[in-house]
């Protein structure tokens, strides 16, 4: 499990790493049992096992090293070179299985997802609770501790050690993460981030001093802030949040204005706070992927049941132009010249093309509605435009159109182009259920308009036909597809235009087949 | 041997893809019968059709596969051709399930349609000869078709009549009636029919 490196790599990563580590240990130095690197707030291991995680096993030799130059630089080798060698070789061995093990079971994905924060969260406090064990125990083995203060100072070091990771790891993972960076960078460029760190330092400055008393006592404020950051900015918003915090409770313990507290039980409570916060984050970052996802699916079934529709209207004339060129050519191959049937296959020839190039203009007219222009559309120019396509989709057939509307209603307030496409389409297919029918004739489409309360209109489509088929929820699912439709436009799609307008498309249950279109109007008085 | 000549049926719902086929085919002498659609089909249709069904996939009512299963299920074995402006998997393995000659994409290659017409033709050959061949046996007597069976081993007329317990005489009798009744004109034609009715039941 160690990834080739080249010994300049390997050099420049140790020149960086080993002063990182080293100012980490001297700045964490804070309230310790006796003269040994036991504190409350220990970062520096999760620098080495980012660094070992990331970059290989490879480097453990150097985290040895650079823990022993720190004992000796930070606190002047206390027990002796001995015990500091041994406790160097106990903590950097600890920290690199640490490190291989969350290499195993998360590789290089990082903290995605809830299950991957688990695990990371369960190797964490496990491993640091056995290092701290064998930290400790070799302590009392060298007679560096009494008997009786072994309990406080194990406790004192698994807390520094799990809460140092768990803020800090998290940090820099995503700060080694090229995407994750960028979402961090945007993230703290938001205008919102500035208001939340006002509210995460003031509700910090509540808690430590403002207040007054145990900041045990109102440590659960902070849970707040952290909540409402955690759930805008997701897991980077939760990184940033707990890092804040944990930075605070830091400045707090050295600063003289805040009352003294007990620092490893605050510092229990940073650790559920992160907790908490890495885990809102990481649910809120999986839902946005899931919601995406969801989104873009949609998406491409959209298009695809276009492409599918777009097919279809396109191939019926192409497939009818190269019957008619391979007749005509046939006819030529026979010899003579058999003008007339030459020139009504040319005839129908020119008709399939013009037929071609009718649904290329459709398209065209259709992707240049993208988007929504909303304009003030006058009822009776609606109404003539319906009957307009009626008459266009329903040809020679013999089906009727009845055609209502109160005399008074409002303009629409729309896009003309789409809401046309979108009665095409309901148009089409109240026309093909009707022709379907063994007894097409007596058959009739009724297009109902009213006002319906202030700012609303109801368009209804129905017909008298066999009503829709079993499954009527999901005649508006894309893939869904019953019968070609005169538009090639599915349902799904005529639904979406609806409700880009703020409106809504839907086939109430009923015996009979009717869309109801509701569109937004002009408010009269 | 076509006892009809064989038909292109043409189920397609778009008229002017239906015109077109029909002129194309008529020009290539092929008969063809037109249908807007399944139901249309179904109503005209009679057992002894005889030909190729090229049938859209997309029509109002049933579609062209629908159509396929439902003439199976009528017992019919006429070839289906099945074109389409555009298919699925599920489709195309339903089609070829029910034993689909091809399937083809609008807008297809008119010489795959053809070679198409032309397999689905020539099945429906094969079909028409194993019709008229068991015909033509059920038309024998059972003593006569014992005959037949020790003819196609190769046995003489006196093995056969030993065997059979008649007279040679009686034997060469009944191989002229064999002979009149399935049209063959000698003893090598007789074996080669009788051999190949046999294989045609053990399959």
């Amino acid at each position: 499990m160690t990834t080739a490196i080249s010994p300049v790599r390997y050099i420049r990563d140790a020149a960086v790493f080993a002063p990182c580590y080293i100012a980490l240990d001297w700045a964490s130095y804070i309230d310790p049992v006796g003269p040994f690197n036991i504190t409350p707030w220990n970062p520096q291991p999760a620098l080495a096992i980012v660094w070992m995680l990331l970059g290989g096993l490879q480097h453990t030799p150097i985290v040895l090293a650079t823990i022993f130059v720190a004992d000796l630089l930070v606190r002047s080798a206390p027990g002796g070179y001995f015990v500091m060698l041994l406790t160097s070789v106990i903590l950097g061995g600890g920290y690199a299985v640490i490190a291989w093990i969350l290499r195993e079971l998360l590789g290089h994905a990082g903290l995605r997802s809830s299950r991957q924060l688990t695990l990371f969260c369960a190797v964490v406090v496990g491993g640091t609770a056995l290092v701290g064990g064998a930290f400790i125990g070799a302590l009392r083995g060298a007679a560096q501790l009494d008997e009786s203060s072994l309990p406080a100072a194990w406790l004192r070091f698994w807390i520094g050690d799990a809460v140092g990771i768990l803020v800090t790891a998290p940090l820099l993972l995503a700060a080694t993460d090229g995407e994750r960076r960028a979402g961090l960078l945007a993230l703290a460029r938001r205008p919102e981030t500035a208001l939340q760190v006002v509210v995460l330092l003031a509700t910090m400055w509540l808690v430590f001093q403002g207040l007054g008393g145990d900041p045990r006592d109102h440590f659960y404020l902070l849970f707040l802030p952290l909540i409402w950051i955690a759930v805008r900015g997701g897991m980077n918003g939760a990184i940033g949040a707990t890092a804040l915090v944990q930075l605070g409770v830091v400045a707090g313990l050295r600063s003289d204005t805040v009352p003294a507290f007990p620092v490893v039980e605050v510092q229990a409570l940073v650790a559920g706070l992160t907790l908490t916060g890495l885990y809102l984050g990481v649910m809120v970052d999986e839902r946005e992927r899931a919601t995406e996802g969801l989104r873009e699916s949609l998406r491409l079934a959209a298009a695809g049941e276009m492409a599918g529709a777009i097919a279809h209207e396109v191939n019926q004339p192409l497939t009818a132009l190269s019957s008619y060129g391979q007749s005509a050519l046939a006819l030529l191959g026979g010899g003579g010249m058999p003008q007339p049937q030459l020139a009504a296959i040319i005839q129908k020839m020119l008709r399939e093309a013009n037929r071609a190039a009718e649904v290329v203009r459709r398209l065209r007219e259709l992707f240049r509605t993208g988007t929504t222009r909303l304009e003030p559309v006058p009822a009776e120019e609606l109404a003539a435009a319906i009957r307009r396509i009626a008459q266009q989709i329903i040809g020679t057939r013999a089906i009727g159109l009845q055609l209502r509307y109160d005399a008074n209603l409002p303009p629409l307030y729309v896009d003309r182009l789409q809401v046309e496409l979108v009665l095409r389409n309901l148009i089409a297919n109240a026309v093909e259920a009707l022709s379907a029918q063994p007894n097409a004739a007596g058959g009739a489409i009724e297009v109902l308009a009213r006002r319906e309360g202030d700012d609303r209109v109801r368009i209804v489509v129905g017909d008298n036909g066999p009503g829709f088929p079993a499954g009527r929820e999901r005649l508006f699912e894309p893939f869904v597809s019953g019968k070609p439709t005169g538009m090639g436009l599915g349902l799904a799609v005529s639904r979406a235009i609806a409700e880009a307008h703020g409106g809504s498309l839907e086939a109430p249950p009923g015996a009979r087949a009717e869309f109801h279109l509701v569109l937004p109007c002009a408010q009269t008085r | 041997m076509r006892a009809d000549p064989l038909t292109v049926y043409v189920v397609e719902d778009d008229a002017s893809v239906r015109d077109s086929l029909a002129l194309m085919l008529g020009l290539a002498n092929y008969r063809t019968a037109l249908f807007p659609d399944a139901e249309a089909f179904l109503a005209a249709y009679r057992d002894d059709w005889t030909g190729c069904v090229v049938a859209d996939l997309r029509l109002p009512g049933k579609s062209g596969v629908e159509l396929q299963a439902e003439l199976r299920a009528r017992k019919s074995a006429l070839p289906f051709i099945i074109i389409t402006a555009h298919a699925d998997v599920p489709t195309v393995r339903a089609a070829f399930h029910a034993e689909a000659v091809d399937f083809l994409e609008k807008p297809f290659d008119h010489a795959q349609l053809r070679a198409a017409i032309e397999r689905g033709f020539s099945r429906e050959g094969r079909r028409l000869q194993r019709a008229a061949d068991s015909a033509k046996l059920g038309a024998l007597t059972e003593r006569e078709r014992e005959v037949l069976e020790h003819a196609a081993k190769g046995l003489h007329a006196k093995e056969i009549a030993a065997l059979l317990g008649i007279s040679p005489r009686t034997v060469e009798v009944h191989k002229t009636r064999i002979m009149e009744k399935l049209g063959v004109r000698n003893i090598g034609e007789l074996v080669r029919f009788a051999v190949a009715a046999q294989s045609r039941e053990e399959r």
